[in-house]
């Protein structure tokens, strides 16, 4: 008898469902160091970026589309803090945007072709990703697109997010750039450039 | 190039294939069973079906001298069956995993008297038969597997086993069974390889998951290929030492589920392109030299296609001149099995893949 009303008044509520039993256990994945995953890598700091930024402008002052886009492809921002990642993603956006549309596919063969070059457009399409993603969060309001976490009472489907459907004239033009550059990635890189996006844990 | 011999076997996926030494037996998982196809002049027909497992059959795998099979599925199965050939049929015998989650893939080793299961209880089964007690042993190599073991692959000495998984390494373990294993020559892998001695553990930068791993015909070198759309070769130098290359080819392709060596200097690998690539190298360097695929291959409704009348009729019934419906490639879906079908000394004549179309297809390389 007792023992059947120690068992409703713990059992009635449902909230033991929503134990994180993975959490508990020392070897599951949910403890999985994911730092392991990438090859050590060197800080980035935001000076660095700053001076890498300024190189790029000149660059692209004198001219030098190419070298502007190589030169910060060469140098992706995997280990740094979120400042020193926002800045280096302005001016690879910076250096997108001054690429005329008919250069595109011919800048990114001959950069394929070299030696690393793989490597860089795999770079690019990190960078590309990233922009879009920053873009339509701009766009979106204020709301958090994902809630951290889900409380145990939530049961239905929030409208958290939403499309972007506010966004102004210029995060548009930027996703268009974007877009279209993504295209031409594809066509160089292939599939396989967007697949190594999502594997990699090298984030920018 | 002879043509490929094709064998579209049902409308299923086929989660993996082996043929018998002799090539007149071959053996399909197909959902919970394992189906036996005998060779009836130029076609495979139905023979038999192992039915013990009850749930996905993941993997399978034919000794080719003792001719006996081993299979293993997934979840609350979790065991694997050894099938030994009699008279009367194929027997089955159960192997007690002692698995906690699927057992994903299994394969003989060279010497037959073990075999390696995978499984996505971060450990690899290594099972022998004990003697004394007429029973199926398993051994687990588990640190420092970190995920699920997606695939294994054999040296050729049958000590070291190659493993790949989930946590994007693939890695060289040793799986000496005192008794069992004769005591193996010191190599490039390790002098002295007792039981779950780590030899090697790679990891390329992009860090795709592992789908397949072999070891080149010398066991010297190790290839593994992940969903990073990579092939990577690795060159060990010697014990406790970085190897002496580890090179890496990132392709323009979709992932490589499978892969072979043939001889020391060319990698064969096929998977969700459907169809199967030729990569050549060495310890210096690797490329991309281009698909085993002939192209204008005639067949496969390309004939069909051509009449005029055809022409009209796609036009009139879907509004659209030509039917794509149909990929230019053998294969019509994710290939993810490739094994050695015929080989010459190191070197192989022929290979065979299986995938998710139910065809099993023969290719001269």
């Amino acid at each position: 008898m007792s023992i059947i009303q120690q068992h409703t008044s713990a059992s009635l509520s449902e909230s033991w469902r929503t134990i994180n039993i993975d959490a508990l256990t020392e070897d599951s994945s949910l403890n999985f160091d994911t730092s392991s995953l990438h090859p050590p890598l060197p800080e980035t700091s935001e000076s660095e970026v700053r001076q890498l930024a300024n190189q790029v402008r000149q660059l692209l002052r004198g001219g030098d589309t190419e070298g502007a886009l190589r030169g910060c492809l060469e140098s992706p921002v995997y280990n740094g803090n979120d400042l020193a990642k926002e800045a280096h993603l302005q001016t690879v956006i910076e250096v997108l945007q001054s690429i005329k549309a008919s250069e595109m596919t011919p800048m990114l063969q001959r950069i394929y072709s070299t030696p690393g070059g793989s490597e860089c457009l795999d770079a690019l399409m990190k960078y590309l990703y990233k922009g879009m993603g920053a873009s339509s969060a701009q766009g979106g309001g204020s709301a958090p697109r994902t809630p951290t976490r889900v409380t145990p009472q939530q049961t239905g489907f929030s409208q958290a997010g939403g499309r972007p459907h506010a966004a102004n004239e210029s995060t548009g033009a930027a996703m268009s750039v974007l877009l279209s550059w993504h295209e031409k990635v594809v066509e160089v890189a292939g599939l396989g450039c967007i697949g190594r996006t999502m594997t990699d844990w090298r984030k920018v | 190039m002879a043509a490929p011999e094709v064998h579209h076997l049902f409308h299923h996926p086929i989660a993996d294939h082996a043929f018998t030494a002799d090539h007149k037996t071959l053996a399909v998982a197909r959902e919970n069973t394992v189906e036996l196809y005998g060779k009836v002049g130029n076609a495979f027909k139905l023979q038999d079906e192992l039915k013990a497992h009850d749930k996905t059959v993941t993997s399978v795998d034919i000794a080719p001298n003792s001719g006996r099979i081993v299979s293993c599925s997934q979840v609350t199965d979790r065991n694997a069956f050894v099938w030994e050939p009699t008279p009367e049929g194929y027997k089955p015998t159960l192997v007690l995993l002692r698995i906690n989650r699927a057992a994903t893939f299994v394969r003989w080793a060279p010497s037959e008297t073990k075999f390696a299961v995978g499984s996505g209880d971060r450990a690899i089964a290594v099972c022998y038969f004990e003697d004394e007690n007429n029973w199926w042993v398993s051994k687990h190599l588990k640190k420092p597997i970190r995920s699920t073991v997606t695939t294994v692959a054999w040296h050729p000495n049958s000590v070291l086993l190659a493993a790949g998984s989930a946590d994007a390494h693939a890695r060289v373990f040793s799986s000496f069974i005192k008794g069992v294993d004769p005591k193996p020559a010191p190599g490039v892998w390790g002098e002295r390889l007792p039981f779950n001695t780590v030899c090697g553990e790679y990891l390329n930068n992009s860090a795709g998951w592992v789908h397949s791993v072999a070891f080149s015909p010398s066991g010297d070198a190790l290839a593994f290929a992940a969903h990073d759309s990579s092939i990577t070769v690795v060159y060990p130098s010697g014990p406790d030492q970085p190897p002496k290359a580890i090179i890496s080819i990132n392709t323009q392709l979709l992932p490589f589920m499978s892969l072979i060596w043939n001889g020391e200097a060319e990698i064969i690998a096929a998977g969700y392109d459907c169809e199967a690539f030729r990569f050549k190298g060495g310890a210096q360097g690797w490329q991309l030299s281009g698909t085993l695929e002939s192209k204008g291959r005639p067949g496969l409704g390309d004939a069909r296609e051509e009449s005029a009348l055809n022409m009209f009729r796609q036009m009139d019934l879907k509004g659209k001149v030509k039917d794509d419906t149909q990929l230019k490639t053998v294969h019509q879906n994710t290939i993810t099995t490739l094994r050695a079908y015929e080989t010459s000394g190191e070197s192989v004549s022929k290979f065979s893949t299986s995938g998710v179309d139910g065809r099993v297809v023969i290719w001269h390389t």
